[in-house]
């Protein structure tokens, strides 16, 4: 086993530099850059533009910003923002940082939902409480997540409006924007935590819902296939409880693909819930990747493709390592 | 010792005495009997503030420093009513006959947000900080006049003298400068240079730590959620309203930052946002909607001006590679045509659902005082538009239903606009159908706006675009007249950049341009806008088309907006300082 690591390691460098070599080639590829914006501006003289070109190095050959670029990531220096003048590593941190929040948590309610209700859908197969998992299921892999999103914040209006009529009580049930109240900084401890969790209510819901779905159709189709197998069948014969057989013999086997999936997570724990983000003004990295790639912060957006590639990698490490764990039949040499 | 003391306390009793407040007008604001201490502003901004170090930010001042820098001792100031400048850090200034030098004495009393005073040496700082070119600032280019240096000096302990190497109404905003903290910053850079100034007050500092001028301070602020900003408590010791009660009445700001305009108006809908700027009829049906419901009490000011920015067809008058192009495009005539062929009522209604105006001159129509409302007008009548193409010799008509001359040179250009644009992409599409429609073959585009930024910007005499449809903004309430776009050989003087004149015109727009700008005299500086606006309008170098209208919201508890006719793009909605919530 650690020898496979060693070597998946090593095979790693030049994965790594094709992918970064990519990524700048892609980045010098777009038409412009960050400073173009500048030169419509009636009031900044064509010498101060051209200052700040200097400042940074962008009208240098690309072979020779890539590796300089490359000689200070291997220092760990993902380069400036040309917007704010500040490493892209602090840039990074704090966006990143509130996504997970969010992504975390939507992945606690994926898997809490999901495995039961695959299994419950799977057991009672054509039922009709299968029959509504299954409508459910559909809905959420069809409708968008920023229009979904969107649809949850008018409910939330609409509930303001059912509770003023009927009880007096003209208040949002839930925050439909931002990561914390007004008056956040005023909190205990305890009431900050309980703040964000509040904030964090309606996006992750919406974010869940779609893994969740696709989630429950999987779980779902791979639950029935194991059930009908030989050797739930021969557990059933030695009467085994019905319990034993659907979480123990049937589950683990099922679930073996989405195992395979978790190392492919750890990008996407950084990578933020994408447009729910941006609906529910959520400070993650989306609308921090969005601003760069617009304004062609360039370094901001490589520092964020750099991450996820490294990330992407180990996840796949991961992954290998974990299957190994969970299936007996996978030995690695 | 006891003599030394009584001394020391009649000082502090006489310039405390002697200290005499800026006193805030009640005509700046509408409700200004009315004012009530505290209470805490709620408002929204896209994006965070990059940086609190005022040397180093690339684009323009973060908005949360607009309360805590931009609004603080500024030396001169004008308010809502007026475009004169009135002392306001300074208890005088007095500009020479000559309009070459401005001699300022700085107002006692004024204190940074820890108490320490300001002093002279602050603005020489904040000077030589923003006119080192390895500092970098954003502030470094109002410091020339055609790369001539304006120089700021001490002429006295509490005065300063700005002197201008000629004159130029455009530069007396650098008079209006706010100034740096010497005792913290001025250390700071003497110790370690450019790069140490730069270094401090960065996103990841303390920002509770800085000190400010402004009414308030910022004492924290967590990125891409919010700022959050307090009263400076020594800034009411300087600045009153006219019942004497001591300034700002708010007892501070929360900038809520929402990333996005949707976003920012659920806040305002849900009640958590005081203020709100809607973007459109969509989000003031929505407020109104909100506000009938019951939901919210606010009030909804719509079509209030039309926004200070301006969008135009421009072309091409350099194309040596293609005589037939380039002649056509030279041709006052074709232009005038070409702006009969802009339908912008139709604009106005389809895109805008009412809410813009159709725009005649190159200045915007919000800066009244300057804008001449008599300029020629070139309106949408496609018969007049043929009428004028045919005056050129296009008379007949190709096979594909294209007007052509007597050589069989048909009439065409490429038309393109920056993609992205959903409104000018419409712009575009309502000229091109009229445009095809009386025989010109239109070919139209959106491309991506760096690309429009190449081809405009090009120089020489053979350029690669036809006619690029694309915005202006920015601009000033002293002479709002584009320092480089109208004189030739300017870099944004977008239909000719050959380096020189080509039409008479042109050389007379340049000439009177320079002379307006030198002329101090406000009135006589307008009677010569309204030339160059006269020549502008008749030779059509821009073809402008429609001007979208600004919109208001805010919460019915807050109060001290400027009075009705004040509010616009240009001033606002309100004073700051004097907004209050009820």
């Amino acid at each position: 086993m650690i020898p496979y690591i060693i070597r998946r390691i090593i095979h790693l460098i030049p994965t790594f530099i094709g992918a970064t070599l990519l990524a700048f080639l892609i980045s010098q590829l777009v038409p412009g850059d960050f400073f173009k914006q500048l030169e419509l501006q009636p009031n900044v003289r064509p010498e101060t533009i051209s200052r700040m070109r200097d400042r940074y190095g962008i009208d240098e050959p690309w072979p020779v910003q890539y590796v300089k670029w490359m000689g200070n990531l291997l220092r760990g220096d993902l380069g400036d923002s040309f917007a704010s003048n500040q490493p892209v590593t602090q840039i990074l941190a704090t966006p990143i940082k509130n996504s997970m929040y969010l992504v975390v948590f939507s992945l606690i309610l994926l898997w809490l939902f999901a495995v039961p209700m695959g299994v419950f859908s799977a057991v009672r197969q054509y039922s009709i409480a299968d029959q509504i998992v299954s409508a459910i299921s559909y809905f959420g892999l069809a409708i968008p997540n920023f229009f979904f999103a969107q649809i949850i914040i008018l409910g939330i209006f609409m509930f303001r409006s059912f509770t003023r009529e009927y009880f007096d009580y003209n208040q949002l049930i839930l925050p439909i924007a931002q990561m914390t109240s007004s008056n956040h900084s005023e909190m205990s401890a305890i009431g900050q935590a309980w703040d964000i969790f509040k904030h964090m209510l309606a996006p992750s819901f919406v974010v869940a819902t779609s893994g969740i779905a696709g989630f429950t159709r999987v779980l779902r189709s791979q639950m029935i296939e194991y059930l009908s197998s030989d050797f739930i069948r021969t557990a059933r014969a030695k009467g085994l409880g019905r319990s034993t057989v659907t979480y123990k013999h049937a589950l683990r086997p099922a679930i073996i693909p989405f195992v395979a999936g978790i190392g492919g997570l750890l990008p996407s724990l950084i990578g933020g819930a994408g447009l729910v983000e941006i609906v529910f003004a959520w400070p993650g990295i989306t609308p921090t990747y969005l601003k760069a790639l617009r304004q062609q912060d360039i370094y901001v957006v490589l520092g964020l493709l750099i991450v996820s590639t490294i990330l992407l990698m180990i996840g796949n490490i991961i992954s290998d390592i974990l299957l190994a764990v969970v299936d007996p039949r996978i030995r690695y040499s | 010792m006891k003599k030394f003391l009584l001394v020391l306390s009649l000082a502090a009793f006489l310039s405390i005495t002697f200290a005499q407040p800026f006193v805030w007008p009640n005509a700046w604001s509408a409700d200004a009997g009315n004012a009530q201490m505290g209470g805490t502003l709620r408002v929204s901004q896209l994006s965070d503030p990059r940086t609190f170090n005022p040397f180093v930010s690339a684009e323009a001042a973060p908005v949360v420093l607009r309360y805590a820098d931009g609004m603080g001792a500024s030396l001169i100031t004008r308010g809502p009513d007026s475009d004169d400048w009135i002392p306001y850090a300074a208890s005088s200034f007095k500009i020479s006959d000559d309009g070459t030098v401005v001699d300022v004495v700085l107002r006692d009393g004024i204190k940074w947000s820890d108490g320490t005073p300001v002093t002279i040496k602050d603005y020489l700082f904040r000077y030589e900080a923003e006119t080192d070119e390895e500092v970098g600032s954003n502030g470094f280019d109002s410091w020339f006049i055609n790369d001539k240096p304006i120089i700021l000096e001490a002429t006295g302990e509490n005065s300063l003298r700005f002197t201008f190497p000629e004159p130029d109404r455009t530069a007396l905003p650098i008079v209006a400068m706010v100034p740096s903290p010497d005792h913290i910053l001025g250390e700071v850079y003497r110790a370690g240079g450019a790069e140490a100034l730069k270094a401090e007050w960065g996103i990841e500092s303390d920002v509770s730590k800085t000190v400010w001028t402004g009414p308030f301070i910022p004492t924290a602020f967590t990125p891409g959620e919010r700022a959050i900003l307090v009263k400076n408590p020594y800034f009411g010791e300087w600045n009153k309203d006219e019942a004497g009660n001591a300034l700002p009445y708010l007892d501070g700001i929360v900038e809520n930052i929402v990333g996005d305009g949707d976003a920012g108006l659920n806040l305002f809908l849900a009640g958590e946002l005081d203020t709100y700027g809607p973007r459109n009829l969509d989000d003031i049906g929505s407020i109104n909607v909100a506000v009938q419901n019951g939901d919210i009490d606010a009030v909804v000011m719509e079509n209030v001006a039309p926004v200070a920015s301006s969008q135009f067809i421009v072309f091409n008058w350099n194309k040596e590679s293609d005589p037939f192009k380039q002649k056509v495009f030279r041709s006052a005539t074709f232009r005038q045509a070409i702006s009969h062929l802009v339908d912008r009522e139709a604009m106005i209604e389809l895109i805008y659902g009412g809410a813009a105006s159709p725009m005649w001159s190159n200045v915007y129509q919000v800066n009244s005082y300057w804008v001449d409302n008599d300029v020629p007008k070139f309106p949408f009548d496609p018969e007049a538009a043929a009428t004028k193409l045919a005056s050129l010799g296009f008379t007949e008509k190709n096979s594909d239903g294209f007007l052509v001359d007597a050589d069989g040179n048909e009439l065409g250009f490429t038309l393109v606009t920056n993609s992205g644009n959903n409104q000018r992409e419409q712009i575009l599409e309502i000229f091109t159908d009229a445009a095809r429609e009386v025989g010109i073959n239109v070919d139209a585009q959106a491309i991506e706006f760096s690309l429009i930024v190449d081809q405009l910007l090009s120089e020489g005499t053979d350029r690669p675009f036809d006619a690029i449809l694309i915005g202006l903004s920015g601009g000033s309430r002293d002479w709002p007249f584009g320092s480089n776009v109208i004189p030739c050989g300017t870099n944004l003087h977008m239909y000719n950049t050959s380096g020189d004149c080509i039409a008479p015109q042109e050389l007379l727009m340049t000439k009177l341009y320079y002379q307006g700008r030198g002329t101090l005299d406000t009135p006589a500086a307008r009677e010569i806008g309204l030339k160059i606006q006269q020549i502008q309008a008749q030779i059509q170098p821009q073809i402008y088309t429609v001007s979208p209208a600004a919109h208001y919201s805010w919460l019915s508890n807050v109060g001290g907006q400027h009075a009705d006719g004040q509010v616009n793009p240009i001033v606002g909605t309100r004073e700051i300082v004097l907004t209050f919530k009820k």
